[in-house]
């Protein structure tokens, strides 16, 4: 049976040093595979990717069939190291295993065949007494962490003797032995120097256990001991069926949110195996959901989404996936829609060999409908007689409009009396009311400047509709414009922009659009360097600069171009995150949409010679 | 023949950010480039009718603009980060090219 084979290597990469002067029949390395039963035996091959453009040295190598060992076919010449293209003193030769159960005559690499890089240098292999002990012990150069499968039969893994040199010190005795600080199933079979694992191992008991490989040198008048720390690591397989911790119901009350997208009540399925992200197609630890509702109205509006994540467990770090499932509204909710329902939805751990590997969730769902009602009967606004055109009067919304997704209201002013004479119904063109497109709250906003300081508009009542877009619902709230009673003087100066003035004083006495009292207002910055608080001046400092370009400022660009310039600014600043001036160095002004902000070195009241006189004489 | 150029040059000078005086907190330099010099080479009769008229009082209180040396290119853009980490981009904010204008 192809593909049943737990047969695999413990390690993906192995390295050792060639010379020139190696005899035939030498060993060079050994290479090791797990096993998936006593029964079992392993094949090993070299192997190719193309077999027919194997290099040409592949033909001095011998690898064992039975024992995996690596040997030489033919003793290394100078002429084989000069037939290699480069002229490096070292060249690197490549050579692929692998492992099957039975015996083969293809020489095609099967899936992760581990590659041995052997480096061929260009001199005789140096005699016992140029070599260092740690280069007898272990290679020099071995950055391989062995991978274990868990719950797989035990066995050797790797040789621990360095094969090309057993035969360099003759004299010396090397044995080797594995130490941990924890309990760790490793040992050393001392007959064939092999380290082995002794039980299978539980990922979800240890992922990674840290050995110390121990190797003892004696020679006739010396003990040495060189030592080298091993990871090894254990590769997790789907053995632990999902489960959830505290509840598998959750409880989803849909009101204000009704948006296509829009997410609801997580519920949490945890796993103590790992969900590999990589390779893509990977379908191990990956679960399959469905959803049990058959009713076409449940699966044209909902769908349960899926996410997972790994997290360390909080009693031995050991690594496992929370599955997180949330109910996502497949489309937008009319404000009307009010019921309730349960939907049942079955998570499969599809690759648990178990029986029980699935889990049963519950959404318990409540649509309820959203009224659209104003929360005050009657709303009062005061209002200077002397605002400017584009003055901000006010704000309305329905009840709980700022937590509205899904669905738009919109806002319009109605006249109360529509019998009412000429004159008095030319008073109401006076205000407007403006809405932006992502807002849910209406501003209302001077239209006609000049109605105002008539004596004959003092009453302004007006009505305010909502309507719903989809359902045509409609409220409606009074409000009462409240004008003051200072007399405005009819001034014949035109509006200015206030932005353009650079101090306090030019800055309080300009007749500035958008201005709330009619004159443009000042803010003082104190803060040294950029800062938000920088000096500006501003039609009304409730709203600009506040670096949110509102409804109304967006009308025209000379009312706060602080926030809603799209231009590049000159000075130091930071810009907004969408438009207009996040902070800035100094005082910040604009002409029209382009903006300067600097800092200006306002002479300090110096006293000169003059001024000291008289300040001599005074005294 | 060499002849020393005169008038309206491209001059350089090595300077912290902070030298700018823009209000950014960090430790970055830069080469800030410049133009400078006299525009008297490249005055025309309009100029010196304009001179005329000024010096004997016939404009009011005008003082028209007279021939200066002024930059026609900019310099490549500067970013730099600020002592918050902050990225900042000037634009603009010295000179590659100079001209009498």
């Amino acid at each position: 049976l192809e593909g049943a084979t737990g047969l695999y290597f413990p390690q993906n990469e192995y390295t050792e040093t060639v010379y020139v002067g190696q005899l035939a029949g030498t060993p060079i390395l050994q290479v090791h595979a797990m096993l998936d039963s006593d029964s079992e035996r392993s094949h090993f091959y070299l192997c190719w990717t193309n077999p027919l453009r194997r290099p040409a040295y592949s033909s001095w190598f011998n690898l064992d069939i039975n024992t995996g060992t690596l040997s030489l076919n033919k003793t290394l010449e100078e002429s084989d190291f000069a037939s290699l293209q480069h002229s490096w003193s070292v060249k690197k030769l490549f050579l692929l295993a692998m492992v099957i159960p039975t015996f083969t005559r293809k020489s095609q690499c099967i899936r992760n065949s581990p590659r041995i890089t052997l480096d061929f240098v260009n001199a005789t292999m140096p005699q016992c007494a140029q070599t260092d002990m740690k280069e007898l012990c272990f290679p020099h150069r071995d950055t391989s962490n062995p991978h274990i499968m868990e719950n797989r039969f035990p066995g050797a893994l790797r040789q621990l003797r360095r094969l090309t040199r057993l035969n360099v010190c003759p004299n010396y005795t090397i044995t080797y032995n594995v130490e941990s600080d924890t309990p760790a199933p490793f040992a050393v079979n001392e007959n064939t120097t092999e380290l082995v694992v002794t039980a299978p191992l539980d990922r979800e008991e240890s992922e990674c256990y840290r050995l110390l490989l121990v190797c003892t040198v004696r020679t006739e008048t010396l003990i040495t001991k060189v030592e080298t720390s091993l990871d090894v690591f254990v590769d997790d397989e789907d053995d632990n069926a999902p489960y959830v911790n505290a509840t598998d119901t959750a409880d989803v009350i849909i009101s204000f949110n009704r948006t296509k997208g829009g997410s609801f009540g997580g519920l949490f399925v945890f796993d103590r195996d790992l969900t590999p992200v990589y390779p893509i197609d990977q379908s191990q630890n990956k679960y399959v959901g469905t959803l049990l509702n058959n009713d076409p109205w449940v699966k044209e509006t909902f769908a349960i989404k899926g996410t997972f994540s790994e997290k360390k467990a909080a009693l031995g770090g050991i690594r496992e996936t929370v599955h997180d499932y949330q109910l996502v509204l497949k489309r937008n909710l009319y404000v009307t829609e009010n019921r309730t329902l349960q939907l049942d939805y079955l998570v499969n751990d599809t690759t648990y060999p178990g029986l029980e590997g699935t889990v049963l969730l519950h959404f318990n769902v409540t649509i309820l409908p959203v009224h659209i009602r104003f929360a005050n009967v009657t709303h009062m606004f005061p209002l200077a007689r002397r605002a400017s055109f584009y003055a901000q009067v006010g704000r309305v919304c329905v009840e709980n409009c700022h937590r509205f997704d899904g669905f738009r209201v919109t806002y319009r002013l109605q006249v109360p009396d529509k019998n009412a004479s000429a004159d008095v119904q030319s008073c109401y063109a006076a205000i407007s009311i403006t809405q932006a497109p992502d807002d849910m709250w209406g501003l209302l906003y001077v239209n006609d400047s000049e109605v105002l300081c008539r004596p004959e508009c003092q009453d302004l009542q007006y009505l305010v509709v909502a309507e719903e877009e989809h359902t045509q619902l409609e409220a409606s709230t009074q409000i009462h414009i409240i004008l003051d009673a200072n007399k405005a003087s009819q001034e014949s100066q035109p509006y200015l922009s206030c932005a353009e003035n650079r101090r306090r004083g030019d800055c309080e006495s300009v007749r500035g659009l958008g201005a709330t009292t009619g004159r443009c207002q000042w803010r003082q910055g104190t803060e040294k360097g950029i800062s938000e608080n920088y000096s500006t001046c501003s039609p009304d400092l409730r709203t600009c600069p506040d670096s949110f370009c509102d409804a109304v400022e967006s009308k025209d660009a000379s009312i706060c171009p602080q926030d809603c310039t799209k231009e590049t600014v000159t000075g130091g600043h930071e810009r907004g995150l969408r438009n207009g001036i996040q902070a800035g160095y100094g005082t910040c002004y604009c002409y029209s949409e382009r903006c300067f902000c600097e800092k200006e070195d306002i002479p300090e009241a110096k006293c000169d010679d003059m001024c000291k006189t008289i300040i001599a004489t005074a005294l | 023949i060499w002849v020393q150029t005169r008038g309206c040059l491209l001059k350089e000078v090595h300077l912290n950010v902070t030298d700018l005086g823009l209000g950014y907190q960090t430790k970055e330099e830069l080469i800030f480039r410049y133009c400078s010099g006299s525009c008297a080479e490249a005055e025309t009769n309009y100029d010196k009718i304009l001179n005329n008229l000024t010096h004997n009082k016939k404009l009011d209180k005008d003082t028209p603009s007279r021939t200066c040396c002024r930059p026609i290119a900019f310099d490549d853009d500067l970013s730099f980060l600020d002592d918050n980490v902050v990225y900042h981009t000037l634009k603009k904010h010295s000179a590659r090219k100079c001209a009498c204008v």
